[in-house]
């Protein structure tokens, strides 16, 4: 077979040749580069009628897949990729050796190895036993498929044989998809036993793949768990699942399905599904697929452009909270949405149209304590509102809003009780206001300065008709956002009416030094309190609570963010705290979140956790984490738990311990463990973190 | 004491209102974004400047109750935006801002909806507030 | 046949008469050498060497000049020529006696599409082979034989 003829370019202090022969004799700093292969060495003698090179080391040979080889003797063909070299070492991707006392090179693909260590450790004189080392009778590589297949292969550890296998095929640091075995992890978990997880991976293909991990515990819970994912020309799928056959729970088997889809389909929409199954409650939290305590399986559709979104939702909800009966939840929810937004040649400013659907169901047909528990509802809004702002000369904006809100409602199987009946109805919410902002700056030496105050006039109906049953907007929030709203109820059924001044100053100051603080403070006047929210709401009164948010960021590492709502005795009925702080050596995010206890809002008492994660790196290789819930009402600990994690440039071990306190029918308090060691230098996802990679002293 | 309008005659931010043009929102989210950006930054008229904005939200659940319902949930949202000189099509001003807006979660699931939806917007309106203050407080900048 | 290497095809017989001819020539009797300049060609059976300047020193016993070429050295854009295989440089010094050439200064030698480049490249015309030096830098032809 004529092999193509290929020219070679080489370089080196001195060529010697003889007649005859055709022999060329090539030596100090020799360098030959060829098709993409360099190779460099102290000198080589090349034989034209038989097409090899004899190479006398140190040999240095680098091809075109980042292979590096290393060697000391080595007689190669004239295309340099096929041929022996002796006591050599070959570096995959800078990252996996294969050191042998000889390697042999055929058809330029195959490198076979004799007697030979495979490590990506760094080994340092002073220490020469990597962490983890495979030796094995022979290993070949196959350039062409890029695995690495190992013949009666010993993994050592710290010198230590720890694993004997006959076979053994990995792939190369190449590979970014390959079928085989992910790296497993040991689970121990106090109500299932100790298991160990081994994850199969398969290639479907170049668009799809699929993981299945088995997973037996020593209580005789067998899982398999599998994960299937494709990606389509307009779109993508995920599925995630679980079978278990334990004896934890009376079923013969529990499963859980969550799948979600996106597609783009076409004129600029979106379609999106998700669908959530699970056989019984406590299967998702005892086996730590999710801490979900209601599944909502959805489709909806959507397009958003500048001036116009159009969306639609249906949602069927299952709760697996204890003591939830779902026939009597609205368990199917659907909504649909039309939103056009111009500015009107006529008046000016902008203008939003919203018209807008909206149903939800309830299974149940028989309603005996009058208390909703079969009404099923359906809801058309429309809605109009104008907004023109003026800015005037000196810095002052004025702007006029008027907004007008149209809900209809028809009621199927409203409550028994005609007081309570909430039966059809149509409420019509009309707005009108005048808002005054002059945001004024200072551009200081050391810092700039931003104070804006802001104060809006809003006129709206002045009494409550009572005839719509709030069900969208029992769970409303004061904010920072929502103090220049019409309404600060979440949702339709309970608009917020009355005459009432909004006023709101925000303070930003900017050092160049680069600390960022801002300042929000915001409050209500009303003319007289219709009554329509809840004392935790800190809307209640004619006077609000105050509203105080506060930011505060240093540079990229520190950022802090805090809102309270509080009367003026300073007795808090909401404050709500995130902080996350980064440095090199360690991370630290904080929340805390204090609620005042409300029954309209489902919650009997005062809510009052604070929550950390921290990790601190306490050496090169090192890093000590931890996290804490805690829940301060009923003093308490909800979760906690710990992690000490090992990693340099060949191996990664992450060992966590976790209790988790909550209890409930379905499932109890429970501590969770769990180790796993990953080996980098097969396939392309390495461990990442070339800070970790370790330095050899002296 | 040093404080002057910022969109007064002279001011570091005069003629900025309607001079941005914000990129074509995609979701629902950048779309209140947009609606909330142009009722501050005004309406694009003669637009000088363009601005993308690349948002990136998250949703986290906290307060776990002592039978492991999620009571709270915080929505966590971070943008970053760019101005550029339409004309140019070169950087003007580079800025991150980020906040988060909370909801709570009842046993009631329409009740549950409507305060998620509401986060998320107020979260958009939020964000596209900070985007103008970061704009107005550094508007010497260009 | 495998794609021939070989640089040795300088090998040749330095018995044989030279011949050289040129646009000028002056003669120094006392030295018993002589100048050719412009154009200068000298031939030897296969080989030539042309060059733009060539001083020949003839052998000399106990004192006479014998008419026997001892040394030509030849400098400015030097040529030496011999069948597939040419060699340039800025000089060349050829001892007829000792059958060996020396050229310095920017040699490049190539035979065929094979091409040897270096500082100086000294060649024994008897033996055919060389020994090129200084930085040198070869393109050749390699496979073709499996």
């Amino acid at each position: 077979q004529q092999q193509a003829v290929e020219t070679a370019s080489l370089v080196a202090d001195s060529v010697v040749f003889a007649s005859g022969t055709q022999e060329l004799r090539a030596s100090g700093n020799v360098e030959i580069l060829q098709n993409g292969v360099r190779l460099r060495a102290q000198s080589i003698s090349y034989n034209g009628a038989t097409d090899t090179l004899v190479v006398t080391g140190p040999i240095y040979i680098i091809d075109k897949t980042d292979t590096l080889i290393v060697a000391d003797f080595a007689q190669l063909s004239g295309d340099l990729r096929d041929g022996v070299l002796k006591s050599a070492r070959v570096v995959y991707a800078r990252q996996l050796q294969v050191a042998a006392a000889e390697i042999r090179r055929t058809e330029g693909r195959y490198t076979q190895f004799y007697k030979t260590i495979a490590s990506s450790c760094h080994i340092c004189e002073s220490d020469p036993v990597p962490l983890w080392e495979i030796r094995s009778k022979r290993v070949v590589h196959d350039a062409t498929e890029r695995q690495i297949y190992f013949d009666e292969a010993t993994l050592r550890v710290l010198g230590v044989p720890v694993f004997y296998t006959p076979y053994l095929r990995l792939p190369d640091p190449s590979v970014k998809r390959s079928n085989g075995f992910l790296f497993p992890e040991l689970r121990s978990n106090g109500d299932l036993g100790v298991g160990l997880r081994t994850p199969y991976f398969f290639t479907l293909g170049d668009h799809a793949d699929l993981t299945l991990t088995p997973w037996v515990t020593s209580k005789g819970a067998r899982t398999l768990e599998a994960r299937y994912r494709q990606k389509f020309a307009k779109g993508e799928i995920e599925l995630n699942g679980a079978v278990t056959d334990d004896n934890v729970s009376n079923l013969d088997a529990r499963s859980y399905l969550f799948a979600d889809g996106t597609f783009a389909l076409g004129r600029g929409f979106t379609g999106k599904f998700d669908v959530e199954l699970v056989s019984d409650p406590g299967y998702l939290l005892l086996y730590g697929y999710s801490d979900k305590d209601i599944l909502d399986s959805a489709i909806s559709v959507d397009r958003a452009r500048r001036d116009e979104y159009i969306g639609a939702e249906l949602i069927h909800y299952k709760s697996l909270r204890d003591g939830d009966d779902n026939r009597t939840l609205p368990t199917l929810v659907g909504d649909a949405t039309y939103i056009k937004r111009f500015s009107p040649s006529s008046l000016g400013g902008i203008a939003t149209l919203t018209a807008q659907t909206h149903g939800h169901y309830r299974r149940a047909d028989a309603d005996p304590t009058s208390a909703g528990l079969s009404r099923d509802v359906v809801r058309i809004s429309t809605s109009a509102e104008w907004r023109r702002d003026w800015l005037w000369s000196n810095g002052m904006m004025v702007a006029a809003e008027g907004a007008i809100f149209i809900d209809g409602y028809k009621i199927r199987q409203p409550r028994a009780n005609p007081t309570l009946a909430f039966d059809d109805t149509v409420e019509v919410t009309p707005y009108a206001a005048i808002e005054w902002r002059w945001p004024m700056l200072r551009q200081g030496a050391r810092a700039n300065h931003l104070l804006e105050p802001v104060v809006q006039l809003v006129l709206s109906k002045n009494s409550v008709s009572g005839e719509v049953d709030n069900e969208d907007s029992l769970l409303v929030e004061f904010d920072e956002a929502n103090i220049f709203e019409f309404s600060r109820a979440p949702g339709v059924d309970n608009r917020e009416l009355g005459n009432r001044l909004n006023l709101g100053l925000t303070y930003t100051r900017e050092s160049h030094s680069g600390w960022k603080l801002g300042l929000t403070v915001g409050r209500i006047l009303r003319r007289d309190d219709l009554n329509q929210f809840s004392n935790s709401t800190g809307l209640t009164g004619s006077k609000s609570d105050w509203l105080v948010a506060a930011q505060l960021k240093v540079g990229e590492s520190f950022d802090l963010i805090n809102r309270a709502i509080f009367d003026d005795e300073f007795s808090f009925a909401r404050n709500e705290m995130r902080m996350g702080w980064t440095t090199d050596t360690f991370q630290l995010a904080s929340t805390f979140a204090w609620l005042e206890a409300d029954v309209a809002e489902g919650r009997p008492t005062d809510t009052s956790e604070l929550a950390f994660e921290g990790a601190y790196r306490v050496s090169r290789h090192w890093t000590l984490s931890s996290e804490l819930r805690y829940d301060f009402v009923n003093d308490r600990t909800t979760e906690a738990g710990l992690g000490i994690s090992y990693q340099n440039e060949c191996a990664k071990m992450d060992l966590s311990v976790s209790r988790r306190f909550t209890t409930s029918t379905s499932v109890s308090p429970t501590t969770d463990l769990s180790l796993s060691v990953q080996l980098a230098g097969f396939g392309a996802r390495g461990i990442g973190g070339g800070s970790f990679a370790r330095q050899c002293n002296g | 004491c040093g404080f002057e309008p910022v969109y007064g005659t002279g001011g570091s931010a005069e003629g900025l209102r309607g001079s941005i043009l914000v990129d074509e929102p995609t979701t629902q989210d950048s779309f209140n974004l947009v609606a909330q950006l142009e009722k501050r930054l005004g309406r694009a008229q003669a637009p000088v400047y363009g601005m993308s904005v690349t948002l990136k939200v998250e949703e986290k659940g906290l307060a776990i109750s002592g039978s492991n319902d999620i009571t709270r949930y915080n929505v966590l949202g971070i943008a970053v935006y760019v101005l550029r000189n339409l004309g140019s099509d070169e950087q003007v001003y580079k800025g991150t801002v980020n906040t988060f807006t909370a909801y709570s979660a009842s046993a009631q699931p329409v009740a549950t909806l409507a305060a998620k939806r509401d986060a998320s917007e107020r979260l958009m309106t939020a964000l596209a507030d900070k985007i103008t203050t970061d704009l107005l407080i550094n508007s010497g900048k260009f | 046949q495998g794609a021939s290497v070989a640089f040795g095809g300088l090998k040749h017989d330095a018995s044989q008469p030279v011949e050289i001819t040129a646009d000028e020539l002056t003669v120094d009797q006392a030295t018993g050498s002589a100048v050719f300049t412009g154009n200068v060609v000298a031939g030897q059976g296969e080989m030539r060497l042309s060059a733009g300047r060539v001083q020949v020193q003839y052998a000399t016993e106990n004192g006479q000049a014998t008419g026997r070429i001892d040394q030509l050295v030849a400098t400015g854009n030097v040529t030496l020529v011999n069948g597939a295989e040419a060699a340039e440089a800025e000089k060349a010094v050829y001892s007829v006696g000792g059958a060996q050439i020396v050229m310095t200064g920017n040699v490049i030698l190539t035979q065929g599409i094979n091409a040897l480049s270096g500082e100086k490249l000294t060649v024994d015309l008897t033996s055919g082979s060389g020994r090129m030096e200084g930085r040198v830098r070869t393109i050749f032809q390699t496979g073709g034989n499996k």
